[in-house]
């Protein structure tokens, strides 16, 4: 025990102290800070001044309109709102095939150029009243931002226009239609929580990405230190002393400390800024926004059932990972050979999503049961709806087996693989390392 | 534990590889204490051997016992210290760092590791590299780093494979010191190499081995003694190659090494080494040596090594 202490002690200090580890750890807040302030950033600042010619073929008083509502869009909040559109109205009369040819060629131009310019051309007529179909030609038509600015301006105004024609009372139509919405509230054992769906959404597909990256970045550093050892030839020093099992425990055990750690910080660090976020957008004078906190609030119970099935499930995928790296000789043959893993590593990840959709179907229910699955699954599972006390611990049972078999059978590839030098393995190689006595 | 007269026993053991048999039918037996050389060309199997001692590889047939118990087993490994063939230590970690670690793997206490690295550092002359990273010393201060990795735990029974190659004469100086003095303190240091030399001016017994197969067994002195003959040892000082003819002479001298600036061979059966030096110096060769002497460990490996060693297939040797 003494023993794999000295190399958990080994594998944690050496990794902490790395360069590269300071600089992950320390861009991880940053990140997320700029997750909180950049979309307020780019909301207040988005671009403003989009100069539009409305050709108007229509009758009545619907171009008039159209060139008011565009005139009243603004971007940003308060006193720091800027109008988003220059509307110039041009009446066409029935012929705005004419007037429409005659703008094209002003469109991209500078008032400095000399001429009256435009960004966008924007034809209002009956046909567009009636079928729905609006035409608008500029520079602009890419942006998905420009363009559903203007279809949810011009929508409304449609209807209203056709329902007037119709002879219905728009104001009355308009109320009669207001879409529903669905305020929820999560109930956790019986009691009303301040958890809103989109929270506890946000939660179970964050655990998800938590373990699925530290799996990505951590589970092939146990593979890529292995592959080190062997190149390094350190390994037979080792093996001289230590017992493989010892080796591959210490290492596995090592790096997911570093993992946990880096982890805790970046979850600190995102917990202080989120929490402070109002302080902190104020101080560098960026409008806030209207919405909650980024941050679901996440319960003792679920962060115990978490940690527990991330910790199983980080061992058992970074046991794999270390069989892999005893079998390959440089990284490059990593690249195949971590494949299988990975393809597991995948389909727990994405099996999370199946279960945003439906927490309580049978294949959330058997997926539990499936050890390299359950780690992904079960927090997921739990965060999202109540899992009987007895089924988790039937979950926590068969993981824990399916951790000791994986563990096993990887520190029998590992012992011999750590001593092959030359070829990688073949699958019959590995397949008789692990039946060999 | 039993004080067994023989810490190391290898008994009937073969290896083979893919293709060729690395070690074959070998037995040879490491009684307690002194220094046991195992000698032989490259590609002889030395290290396959050792390995297999070690507890790294496993032989296909036969028995070894070490410390009276089968192979090296790892709850042994703190009675052991041992030096491979392929030197490795963790690049990036510092040198002090690295010996506690290593010394914790063979079950001391981190302080106690520390102090006793520190030591052996001002021993050898690295106290001032202890907080360098490995990567930033030299080979030859790498090798002494692993070599104290090896030493640190005071382990009974030192194997060292190749200790002393790559090292330039005042490190190698150094370290064979720290190699006999392990051994007066009554420890048994099995070292191999294939630099007849340092065996001979270092070892107590020795086998050689060659094409996996054992040639000589036995204690130095013995070895010498068997081997018989009187040979004549020379070193010139000009006109070294007017010796060639005299040297050629099978009437006086059998079994001839010309090294150059020096040369070994035997006297022939009857033959007077004073003939043999009137011989030399009528023909106005300069010599500062001319000794009558008994057979150099090297000439003994050439004689019994050489033919076999030349004759070997070139895959065989290629696998070292």
């Amino acid at each position: 025990m003494h023993k794999v202490f000295a190399v958990i002690r080994r594998e944690f200090v050496e990794r902490v102290r790395t360069r590269a580890f300071l600089l992950t750890t320390l861009l991880g807040p940053l990140f997320f800070g700029g997750l909180i302030i950049l979309p307020a950033l780019l909301l207040s600042r988005g671009n403003t001044g989009v100069r539009v010619a409305i050709v108007d073929a229509s009758e009545g008083e619907f171009g008039q309109r159209v060139a008011d509502a565009l005139g009243k869009v603004t971007v940003g909040r308060g006193e720091k709102a800027t109008a988003k559109y220059e509307v110039t109205r041009i009446r066409s009369g029935a012929d705005s095939k004419a007037v429409l040819d005659s703008l094209v060629p002003l469109t991209g131009l500078q008032e400095a150029d000399g001429a009256p310019g435009f960004d966008g051309i924007l034809v209002v007529d009956e046909d567009g009243i009636a079928s729905g179909r609006m035409r608008y030609f500029g520079e602009n038509v890419a942006s998905q931002e420009d363009m559903g600015s203007l279809r949810s301006t011009l929508t409304p105004l449609v209807v209203t226009e056709r329902l007037r024609r119709a002879g219905v009372d728009p104001t009355v139509a308009l109320r009669a239609t207001t879409p529903l919405g669905l305020e929820t509230r999560k109930i956790t054992q019986g009691k009303l929580t301040e958890e809103s769906g989109g929270a506890v959404f946000a939660l179970a597909y964050a655990m998800g990405i938590i373990l699925y990256m530290a799996l990505l970045l951590y589970g092939t550093q146990v593979m890529t230190s292995v592959i080190e050892e062997k190149s390094n030839r350190i390994i037979e020093v080792l093996v001289s002393s230590l017992t493989p099992f010892q080796m591959m425990l210490g290492k596995v055990v090592g790096v997911g400390l570093v993992s946990l750690t880096q982890i805790s910080i970046w979850a600190g660090a995102a917990y202080l800024l989120s929490s402070n976020r109002v302080a902190i957008m104020s101080a560098l004078g960026i409008p806030i926004p209207a919405t909650g906190g980024l941050l679901p609030t996440m319960s003792a119970d679920l962060l115990v059932v978490f940690l527990f099935f991330f910790v199983l499930g980080f061992l058992l995928f970074s046991s794999l990972y270390a069989a892999v790296g005893s079998m390959c000789n440089t990284i490059q043959d990593t690249q195949q050979a971590q494949f299988p893993v990975l393809m597991v590593v995948m389909v727990g990840f994405f099996s999370t999503f199946a279960l945003l959709n439906d927490p309580s179907s049978s294949f959330a229910q058997i997926a539990g049961y499936i050890p390299p699955l359950a780690p992904f699954v079960v927090p997921v599972r739990y965060s999202l709806s109540p899992i009987p006390v007895v089924q988790l611990l039937l979950y926590a049972a068969t993981t824990i087996i399916g951790l000791l078999a994986i563990v096993w059978v990887s520190s029998r590839i590992y012992r011999v693989g750590i001593l092959m030098y030359g070829k990688r393995a073949s699958v019959k190689d590995v397949a008789r390392w692990i039946a060999a006595g | 534990m039993t004080m067994s007269e023989n810490v190391i026993t290898v008994d009937r053991v073969t290896k083979r590889f893919a293709g060729h048999t690395a070690v074959s039918d070998l037995s040879l037996t490491v009684p307690r204490g002194g220094i046991f050389g195992l000698l032989g060309p490259n590609g002889a199997g030395k290290s396959t051997s050792i390995r297999m001692m070690m507890n790294i590889i496993m032989p296909d047939e036969g028995r070894i016992s070490v410390l009276g118990e089968p192979s090296a087993s790892r709850d042994l490994s703190h009675r052991i210290g041992y030096l491979p063939e392929e030197r490795g230590l963790y690049p990036k970690m510092r040198v002090l760092d690295q010996l506690s670690f290593l010394g914790e793997a063979k079950g001391i206490k981190r302080s106690i590791a520390r102090e006793k690295a520190g030591a052996w550092l001002a021993r050898l002359g690295l106290q001032d590299w202890a907080m360098k990273k490995v990567q930033d010393l030299s080979k030859g201060m790498q090798q002494k780093t692993q070599f104290i990795g090896a030493l640190l735990h005071d382990p009974e029974l030192v194997v060292l494979d190749e200790p002393f190659s790559g090292l330039d004469p005042v490190n190698s100086q150094v370290m064979r010191e720290v190699v006999v003095e392990v051994a007066r303190q009554g420890r048994t240091v099995l070292f191999s190499t294939h630099i007849m030399e340092q065996a001979e001016k270092m070892c107590d017994r020795i086998v050689i081995i060659a094409r996996g197969k054992k040639v000589v067994d036995g204690p130095l002195a013995d070895i010498k003694r068997e081997f018989g003959g009187r040979h004549v040892a020379l070193s010139f000082t000009r006109n070294a190659e007017r010796a060639a003819p005299i040297l050629a002479d099978r009437r006086l001298l059998t079994r001839v090494e010309d090294h150059g600036a020096t040369a070994e061979a035997e006297l022939a059966e009857g033959a007077d080494p004073e003939n043999l030096l009137t011989s030399l110096v009528q023909a106005g060769v300069g010599l500062s040596r001319f000794e009558v002497r008994e057979p150099s460990l090297q000439s003994i490996f050439i004689a019994k090594v050489g033919a076999d060693a030349t004759s070997a297939p070139a895959s065989e040797v290629a696998h070292a």
